[in-house]
């Protein structure tokens, strides 16, 4: 006699994607801030290129 | 996670499928919300979109102008859910209380005229006092479809004593951009009291919609704070 195995298999198989979807795991924090990132690239260039301090002469008129 | 077969479609489109035609129902959109009617006939991985939407499935028979008697065919794919997906001995709690949701839920919104609904199974609430912020928050988002007008009101009275502690979830989440959980504990906040109002709730919800409003449970999770609890834009 032959007997469907596979339909006890597939609900147990859907069971466990539906318990998967209730409670996945977090997802790891890895993660970049691209507009923090933009931030600091923009300062750090500001600085590169800002003009020197002026500086008092040396020479008095 | 079961197999497909070829060219069947994926639980997470049908979930999602769900979850979109429950979205435009809570904005009033369309036809009157049939639950039967947002799921393919004879599906079988319908119960399964059921039980993972929990409570949620049955939101817009909260809605207070409900203007159409629930059908038949509704409360039969809603039983076949509860006798087919019931939390085992083994399931999370997150699992367990999904489940006590949906009962609660077609108690309150989905009266059987025929035969009564099961009884909410007990479920244990110990985590809400001793997780740490991190791990509430992200358990909290796993349960936001409780997050309806009168449903869970013991998990609520729980819950408000951690205010501050999902808040802060909220924004680990916003700043992780996991929106779908920045979303799901956006809604519970939104039933709280007492929320930070430095918080910006309001606009927080906003903005996590705007992000990660693609995803149809985050744009769910986002009309039912707004929708139910006045929060969010």
């Amino acid at each position: 006699m032959v007997t469907d195995r596979t339909a006890p298999i597939e609900t147990a198989a859907l069971s466990a994607e539906v318990e998967g979807l209730l409670s996945p795991a977090e997802p790891d924090g890895v993660y970049r801030d691209t507009r923090e990132c933009g931030g600091g690239l923009l300062l750090l260039g500001l600085l590169l290129i800002s003009p020197p301090a002026p500086r008092p002469k040396s020479g008095v008129r | 996670m079961a197999e497909q077969t070829q060219g069947a479609v994926p639980l997470s489109a049908v979930i999602a499928d769900a979850a979109t035609g429950v979205a435009l129902a809570l904005q009033g959109g369309g036809d009157p919300y049939a639950l039967s009617r947002i799921l393919r006939q004879g599906d079988p991985l319908a119960p399964a979109a059921v039980r993972v939407l929990g409570a949620d499935a049955l939101a817009p028979y909260a809605l207070e102008h409900r203007a159409v008697p629930v059908g038949a065919d509704d409360e039969a794919v809603v039983r076949q859910t509860l006798a087919a997906f019931p939390p085992g001995a083994d399931a999370s709690d997150v699992s367990a209380w999904s489940y006590r949701g949906l009962v609660e839920a077609t108690h309150a919104y989905l009266p059987s005229h025929a035969r009564p609904w099961p009884r909410p199974p007990e479920t244990g609430a110990e985590w809400t006092a001793a997780d740490p912020w991190p791990r509430l928050a992200h358990r909290v988002s796993q349960l936001a479809a409780l997050a309806l007008p009168g449903l869970a009101a013991d998990l609520e009275e729980q819950l408000t004593s951690r205010t501050d502690d999902l808040a802060r979830g909220f924004v680990r989440a916003v700043r992780r951009r996991d929106w779908l959980q920045a979303a799901g504990v956006g809604r519970w906040l939104a039933r709280l009291p007492d929320v930070p109002p430095t918080l910006g709730l309001d606009a927080g919800l906003a903005f996590v919609r705007q992000m990660g409003g693609g995803d149809p449970r985050v744009a769910l999770h986002v009309v039912a704070a707004q929708r139910f609890f006045g929060r969010g834009w």
